[in-house]
């Protein structure tokens, strides 16, 4: 097929912006953090506030690893199990110290603030045909 | 930890979605949720070659791997595996790959129900795999645990 130049192209999308997908951080479905520490990846299941608009991170104490600060690190968040449900945030920052948040729950976590550096998000139950210049 | 412990084996049968950690070439962290199946010894899961899970497994073979088992109140229900990782791409693979993930995901009563109410949107599906197939064939991250851990779900929960 001869592809004019200049011309539009049709492609699929599962992409939403990620102020659609704000729900996630109220309701915290699944969360993690992802590092890399002493050359592994790391994943840390977390405890995750969003709160003034911060990303705050708790993980537990008893966390074997903990990311540096200034570090750079992905908060990914989720949900679903069945393919048209399945939608995410997906985070890439870096961490600071920060304090316990006012809502945080009871259980003894390092608190990190995540500071988002690009974020991106999908859900795959708004597939859709977007315009795609070549 | 073993992961052929029988109450490790019980997690990851019944998570649904796992999230796979992975480093770059250059050692920047990447995490993907994906669909997964267990076979004897390993852990398949599912993404296509231009992924950054894939490429990253290709750069670096170490990962780390989050099981998690939602709406679950029992005292393990997060498993973390960490173990190395190859791409597989073969057919023989791929077709085993695909028989026991429709078997998990799709030929059950619940993802029956689910594609039967989104019948109208079979067709974007379809034409979205197809897309992502253009750009690079469809492949398995076969994980081998080396390592395997309960995580302090019961403060997480």
């Amino acid at each position: 097929m001869h592809i004019q130049e200049g011309a539009f192209m049709k492609r699929v999308t599962r992409n939403i912006d990620p102020s659609s997908a704000r729900d996630l951080l109220e309701r915290v479905p699944r969360a993690c953090l992802c590092f890399a520490y002493d050359h592994w990846p790391q994943a840390q299941p977390i405890v995750l506030v969003w709160h003034d608009g911060r990303y705050l991170v708790g993980l537990l104490e008893e966390a074997d690893h903990q990311p540096d600060s200034n570090q750079e690190v992905i908060l990914l968040i989720d949900e679903g199990v069945h393919y048209f449900d399945l939608r995410a945030l997906y985070i890439r920052g870096q961490v600071k110290q920060a304090s316990a948040p006012p809502e945080a729950p009871a259980a003894d976590c390092t608190w990190l603030e995540v500071v988002p550096l690009k974020t991106v998000a999908w859900d795959y139950g708004t597939l859709r045909e977007v315009r795609d210049e070549r | 930890m073993n992961v052929d412990d029988p109450a490790m084996l019980d997690v990851i049968r019944r998570c649904m979605v796992a999230r796979i950690a992975t480093l770059s070439r250059n050692g920047r962290p990447s995490i993907n949720p994906l669909y997964f199946v267990f076979v004897p010894g390993h852990i398949w899961l599912g993404t296509v070659e231009w992924t950054l899970a894939a490429r990253n497994v290709k750069a670096d073979p170490r990962v780390s791997v989050l099981f998690e088992v939602e709406r679950d109140r029992s005292p393990h229900r997060i498993l973390r595996i960490s173990g190395r990782a190859i791409v597989r791409t073969d057919p023989k693979g791929q077709r085993s790959y695909n028989l026991r993930v429709a078997r998990k995901y799709v030929l059950t009563p619940g993802g029956i129900r689910h594609y039967l109410a989104h019948l109208r949107q079979l067709k974007l599906r379809r034409h979205y795999a197809a897309q992502n197939v253009s750009t690079g064939q469809p492949c398995v991250i076969e994980v081998t645990p080396l390592h395997a851990e309960f995580l302090g779900d019961e403060q997480l929960g």
